[in-house]
């Protein structure tokens, strides 16, 4: 007879990995099969040319659950969190703005754009923290669900609004006005020097299809604030040996547990009998047979791609079809044989061991969100650049360095089509290093290879639905318990015995793993219970 | 004599909540800065013998608990049995008229688009299963999320059971619709460009938004559910049946009287002082001026709570309306509509044009292409203009009261030229017919009528502006923190338009439910 598992995890992303290692913790045989050869999904690292290990989607480690690391013991298999020193934002004019760990560093840094701001900085960050208290248990647990009427969920609703009331009614305000505000508007109501706001607004941005004016945005600022109260660790850093050793640590973990993880090994579709999932169907034609099948793809290629609609009740499916994944951001990875210098702050490095913004007003950032509203790539797009190199030696030879940068914005869908974004590729990687070059001359000639990823790339080359990177957007009808589905955000599906454990269910997007390790323990709860 | 209450303003709140307190006993004075009353719903004279009838087209949002309170319709006031016809006209396609007959619609529709005819009568069904909950929160104080008592848990309490009367689909689809933006929203609903953009033009004009931001698809929502019968004659019909009313109930009105501080003494009001330097004294003020004009203009800082001042300066009011009155030696020719008489249009092009007309503002530009929506009051009340002849009113999406350079008579004037360019597409021969003509920048609505930043709903209509929050939370039931100080504007619950609802929940918060009834 064959083999039967209790659960086959489709993808070995971080999420499906962090699945799967609590499974296997808590004693379940289990199987990761992952389409690609190298494991880690979108938190992955390669050597795409010789010498230069590329980050090449992820790139920082951002708020990566401290209790998973503490749980799968990631440190012992490998994992090692470089903090990010600095966040800098390079400008034409002066020294442009660095904001380090250092508070009263920072402190001086602002003061030379804004007096008034340098003063009110800490208290806005006060403010954040106090507020991230409030949500951070909210992504280390399942969704509360106002549309459930079960005892425990109600219990969960209650307790939520309770903690909410607990607040400081200040807080309680500043925190309806986060959930709801652009990120500038906010902003405004703190500070005047619009170079910070624009440095601070970009948070609000990263992977959403949004502009830093579009209501909505505020709330992510609240993410950054998230890692200063995660304890220990870090949350935002560099993960050394790349990104992928986050991914490789997990899956270390999952098979110090007894987890089996194959890779080059595609699921075509999930087996279903009798309206329960037994198995998944690859490829090649080879059935494997499970208990049960948990999905870290997205929504979409899980249900309309894996499942398909007629399997699934009509109202489900329409809600699937809804789920808006509108990818908008692309990734340009350089090997460069020096390190680049920036014109604005010519002077040391330290600046450069962080991430690097290029993002110099506010209105910059917004007329690159209108070009893609209106399907084009931004012609001088918003640059989140990291040079990990610079801080972790293993990644590149001596002297020589990667650049990360993570751009926004690209439109999966082109006006002319998203198909047409091969022949764009090239030209949207010289926008790319066009724009970084004018903050750093000589860049240019320094490049020995570069990689482009559109979001057309990521979709085919990742398997993210429409080069989404949080697998779907992160607008408020589309978090908690509407993630992915109103009624569908507790991780179960329509479908017995198939579960999601990816960025498209609750708390979603990012190296968070909180997606699959709720996954995890809602499964577990499932079959003791 | 002194007066129980002075009124600050005789625009339509202001007006609603005197002739209320009025009738339930209260001496009151109304003050009003204009020489007329009816703030934004007053009758405008632009040109010898051409009138508007007040800077807003709408008058299907007035409360039927207002009609009824203060007997309207005993005081002159007519309502339409339906909401009139709306020509839709986009440049290059046949004219659709959106209309409240369901029927007509469908079969409209039918002519452009299967898909969309099929899905309006579900789009109507869906709309009037959530007018109940909507209106219930507009007929009442924002729920009070604050308080303790047993009040404040129903206010909290029965809307939430309202909302799950929809029952769990229901319930379901409301709250993911609430965030959306209403480009994403009509997108999944309709395919005819002008149709979207036609449903989505009101719902972001006057605002600080465009169809693809977050929060529009409740403006829609909102717009669409409180959405009554309309007022024969338009805005200045409603002052005029509110000035009878307010004259039945004994309010004494004075125009020309500018208040420029509200008076306090240890934390409570005591009257108000002129511009001329007179004094009236007054236990209760009522203002229905902008939360900002009210709270940071009227009121000397010492008084005001610091959180409460620097909510206050928080609060996003910039204007980005503007409005075009014509006097016409005839009646336009519509390419949509040819040889009728046509009392409202929406000149649109598609979700992306109207976006785009909003992108302008962001930079401090005035929309090159803007979302006009048009209106010939003088075809529904004869006497706005000479005989034979018309008046046009053009309210203008989207021209921003922070133009860079700021506005001069140069710039109103190109402003009126790009809007008589578009209205040329869509009329020919239109500029012939322009006999004299008015604009109205932001800047210039925010001299005439005080509106701060001329934003004619006293402040965006945005999710962190809305229920509780509109002003702020501790004046959001109309009470300030100064005693004997209330406001009474569209700064406040429900908000901008002429609903006369904020003045009417201010009455009841002043004088208890019964000042209501």
């Amino acid at each position: 007879m064959a083999e039967r598992w209790d659960a086959i995890v489709v993808g070995g992303g971080h999420n499906g990995l962090v699945c799967a290692a609590y499974l296997a913790k808590a004693g379940q045989r289990v199987l990761v099969l992952e389409r690609r050869d190298v494991l880690g999904g979108a938190a992955v690292s390669e050597e795409l040319y010789p010498g230069f290990t590329y980050s090449v989607c992820s790139y920082v480690v951002s708020l990566l659950r401290p209790w998973i690391i503490r749980d799968l013991q990631l440190p012992r298999f490998g994992l090692q969190i470089i903090p990010l020193e600095c966040a800098f934002l390079p400008l034409h004019e002066g020294a442009g703005l660095a904001r380090w760990s250092d508070p009263e560093r920072t402190r001086q840094e602002i003061a030379r754009f804004s007096a008034k701001d340098a003063e009110v900085y800490p208290e806005f960050g006060k403010t954040m923290v106090q507020m991230a208290r409030f949500i951070k248990p909210l992504i280390d647990a399942p969704a509360a669900d106002p549309l459930s009427l079960k005892p425990g969920r109600l219990t969960d609703l209650w307790r939520t609004g309770q903690r909410f009331r607990e607040l400081s009614t200040e807080h309680r305000l500043q925190l309806s006005k986060m959930m709801t505000m652009s990120a500038a508007d906010y902003l405004d109501e703190w500070f005047e020097s619009d170079a910070l706001k624009a440095h601070m607004s970009v948070s609000g941005i990263i992977g959403t299809f949004q502009g830093v004016r579009s209501p909505g945005t505020a709330y992510v600022l609240l993410h950054h604030y998230m890692g200063e109260i995660d304890g220990a660790f870090r949350s935002w850093g560099f993960s050394k040996g790349g990104t992928g050793q986050v991914s490789l640590a997990i899956a270390a973990s999952a098979r110090h547990h007894g987890a089996e993880i194959r890779t080059g090994v595609g699921v075509e579709r999930v087996r279903l009998h009798n309206g329960r999932a037994t198995g998944v169907v690859l490829a090649n034609g080879d059935e494997l047979d499970a208990r049960a099948v948990v999905s870290g793809v997205d929504p979409h290629r899980t249900f309309l791609g894996m499942v398909g609609e007629e399997h699934l009740p009509e109202e489900f499916t329409a809600q699937i079809r809804r789920y808006k994944l509108r990818g908008s951001s692309g990734k340009v990875n350089l090997a460069v044989d020096r390190l680049p210098v920036f014109s604005c702050r010519p002077e040391g490095d330290a600046h450069l061991r962080g991430d690097v913004a290029i993002a110099p007003s506010i209105e910059y950032l917004e007329r690159a969100y209108d070009e893609a509203k209106y399907g084009e790539f931004s012609k001088r797009p918003y640059l989140n650049v990291v040079i990990p190199s610079l801080v972790d030696p293993s990644v590149a030879p001596p002297g020589k360095h990667v650049i990360s940068c993570f751009v926004q914005y690209a439109p999966y869908h082109l006006k002319a089509g998203a198909h047409t974004w091969p022949e764009r590729r090239e030209e949207f990687g010289d926008a790319v290093v066009d724009t970084l070059a004018e903050y750093v001359p000589g860049l240019k000639e320094s490049i020995l290879h570069r990689q482009v990823l559109t979001p057309w790339d990521l979709e085919q080359e990742f398997g993210m639905t429409e080069g989404n990177i949080f697998h779907g957007e992160l607008s408020l009808e589309q978090l908690a318990f509407q993630r992915p589905a109103p009624g569908w955000a507790h991780y179960r599906t329509p479908v017995r015995d198939l579960w999601m454990c990816g960025s498209g269910t609750h708390p979603g997007g990012g190296i968070m793993g909180a997606s699959g390790a709720l996954a995890a323990r809602t499964m577990l709860g499932a079959r003791s219970g | 004599m002194s007066h129980d209450v002075i009124v600050v303003g005789a625009g339509h709140n202001g007006l609603t909540t005197a002739a209320l307190l009025g009738k339930a006993g209260r001496n009151v004075l109304v003050l009003e800065r204009r020489g007329v009353p009816g703030g934004l719903a007053a009758r405008e004279e632009f040109h010898p013998g051409y009138s508007a009838p007040g800077l807003l087209h709408d008058s299907g949002h007035v409360r039927a608990g207002v009609v009824a309170a203060l007997g309207l319709v005993r005081h002159g006031l007519v309502l339409h049995e339906a909401s009139p016809d709306v020509l839709i006209s986009r440049t290059g396609e046949a004219g659709l008229v959106l209309s409240s007959d369901e029927r007509a619609m469908v079969e409209a529709l039918g002519a452009v688009s299967d898909r969309d005819a099929e899905a309006w009568p579900r789009w109507c069904a869906q709309l009037s299963r959530w007018r109940r909950l909507i209106s219930r929160l507009a007929d009442n104080p924002p729920p009070d999320v604050e308080g303790t008592g047993v009040s404040a848990l129903v206010s909290v309490i029965s809307p939430a059971l309202a909302l799950r009367r929809l029952g769990r689909r229901g319930m379901a689809e409301l709250l993911h619709v609430l965030p959306m933006c209403a480009a994403d929203w009509l997108n999944e609903w309709f395919e005819t460009p002008a149709l979207k953009a036609a449903l989505a033009g009101p719902a972001v004009a006057g605002t600080w938004t465009g169809p693809w931001s977050a929060g529009s698809a409740m403006q829609l929502l909102w717009q669409s559910c409180t959405e009554g019968r309309h007022v024969v004659g338009g805005a200045s019909t409603v002052t005029a049946a509110l000035l009878a009313a307010a004259k039945e109930a004994d309010v004494e009105l004075r125009t020309e009287a500018e208040v420029t501080r509200v008076e306090v003494q240890d934390g409570k009001v005591t009257g108000v002082t002129l511009a001329s330097g007179e004094n009236l004294p007054a236990r209760t003020v009522v203002a229905s001026c902008d939360p900002s004009r009210a709270l940071l203009g009227l009121i000397a800082k010492r008084h005001l709570p610091t959180t409460l001042e620097s909510h206050i300066r928080n609060w996003r009011m910039r204007g980005t309306t503007a409005k075009l009155h014509l006097a016409l030696d005839a009646l336009p020719e519509w390419v949509a509509a040819p040889g009728q008489r046509v009392r409202r249009a929406r000149l649109v092009g598609d979700l992306d044009d109207l976006e785009r007309a909003f992108d302008a503002v962001k930079y401090g530009r005035a929309s090159s292409e803007p979302y006009l929506d048009v209106a010939l009051p003088s075809l529904e009340d004869p006497s706005l203009a000479p005989e034979g002849k018309a008046v046009m009113s053009v309210l203008v999406s989207f021209a921003p009261y922070h133009l860079e350079g700021g506005w001069n008579d140069v710039r109103r004037e190109e402003l009126a030229d790009t809007v008589l360019a578009t209205l040329e597409r869509h009329a020919p021969g239109l500029k012939r017919r322009v006999l004299a003509r008015e604009m109205l920048s932001p800047a210039d609505i925010e001299q005439r009528y005080g509106a701060t930043g001329g934003h004619v709903h006293h402040g965006e209509h945005a999710l962190d502006q809305w229920l509780h929050a509109r002003p702020e939370l501790d004046c959001s039931r109309y009470e300030t923190p100064i005693s004997g100080l209330y406001l009474c504007g569209s700064g406040s619950h429900p908000g901008g338009g002429l609903s006369c609802a904020p003045g009417w929940l201010a009455a009841r918060a002043i004088a208890g439910p019964s000042a209501g009834r």
